[in-house]
């Protein structure tokens, strides 16, 4: 095991969930061009991911598995260490959205939100912990989150809870690991995603108008910020780094 | 039970905007934010309906987005019945 007081150096297998398309893509790529691999899953693997794939055989090990599956994602991560070695960090960005008042969502549609964005989650950085653990590793977490667990939103009661509740998990998980994995969140304001496709334009306008830097948040303001947790000696450790355009200050 | 009738519905609506000292028009093409019908009416209405026919009516709040006119209302909570 290496020396605790020593910076935990930058991750080298990064697992991220919901890699096949938008932000998580994004991520997957970026972590390629740091030079890192990736094992990156999602419900459904698209063309995209299939091509970033097929160009860098050696460093990315793709597959399509629904992040509620715990049996397929642990046969997803002892493959992908099988192919990449050893897994040290963990990018849990996959979610579904929600946009509908909360006395309007069926109990089965809150059920659903709060297993994919929260449950599965937890399940993933617990699978992903334990092999960190189990080889006397270091690593790294980052959660992506929201803005909506700071704020309140209307139409996204489930989905703000299980992103606040992956937000206090993630300090909790922080104080745990006692800085052998460094975990933190990134909490995106509302930016142009599947998610946030169902917004009517009248909300993203109301959005930006209330934004000071006058633009919604876009991937690529998001990427950096996650790149720098799972690759610089920040000793940034249980923190939410907001990404929103100072919507919520 | 049965669902509501588009009159029964109607009727309800009605109430619902008494409640707040406002008036149901008499034309179903009236627009909703010049009667004062917000989002939270509609749903204090779907509330109202769920309670009658016994059953919940959920939805998504951009099919909520689409309704704009008293008839809008009455179409939307009659599919949602139906569906």
């Amino acid at each position: 095991m290496s020396d605790k007081t020593e910076p935990i150096g930058p991750a080298t297998v990064v697992v991220v969930s919901g890699g096949s398309r938008g932000l998580g893509l994004a991520i997957v790529e970026d972590i390629l061009a740091k030079g890192a691999k990736v094992a990156a899953f999602a419900r459904t693997v698209t063309p995209e991911l299939e091509a970033v794939a097929a160009a860098n055989p050696e460093r990315v090990h793709a597959a399509s598995v629904d992040v509620t599956d715990v049996k397929a994602i642990n046969a997803f991560l002892k493959e992908a260490e099988s192919r990449l070695g050893p897994i040290d960090a963990l990018v849990n960005n996959a979610a579904m959205g929600q946009d509908s008042l909360h006395v309007h969502t069926s109990p089965e549609q809150i059920a659903k939100i709060v297993e994919t964005n929260l449950t599965a989650p937890l399940l993933l950085a617990r699978a992903v912990l334990r092999r960190i653990m189990a080889k006397g590793n270091r690593g790294r977490i980052v959660m992506v989150t929201s803005v909506c667990a700071q704020r309140g939103y209307s139409g996204l009661v489930a989905y703000s809870a299980t992103k606040g509740g992956l937000d206090s998990a993630m300090r909790t998980l922080a104080r745990e690991m006692h800085g052998r994995v460094l975990v933190n969140s990134v909490a995106p304001g509302f930016f142009a995603s599947e998610m946030s496709s169902v917004l009517g334009q009248t909300q993203l306008d109301t959005i930006t108008r209330r934004t000071p830097s006058n633009r919604l948040v876009e991937p690529d303001n998001i990427v950096p910020v996650v790149s720098m947790l799972l690759f610089d000696d920040t000793n940034i450790n249980g923190q939410v780094l907001t990404v929103d355009g100072g919507n919520s200050i | 039970m049965s669902a509501l009738s588009r009159d029964a519905i109607r009727t309800m609506m009605a109430e619902v905007l008494q409640a707040q000292g406002k008036m149901m028009p008499e034309d179903d093409a009236a627009n909703l934010e010049t009667i004062g019908f917000r989002s939270l009416d509609f749903s204090e209405l779907a509330l109202r309906v769920e309670d009658e026919i016994g059953d919940e009516l959920n939805f998504d709040a951009p099919e909520l987005r689409q309704i704009a006119t008293i008839s809008d209302v009455l179409d939307f909570l009659e599919q949602l019945q139906a569906a």
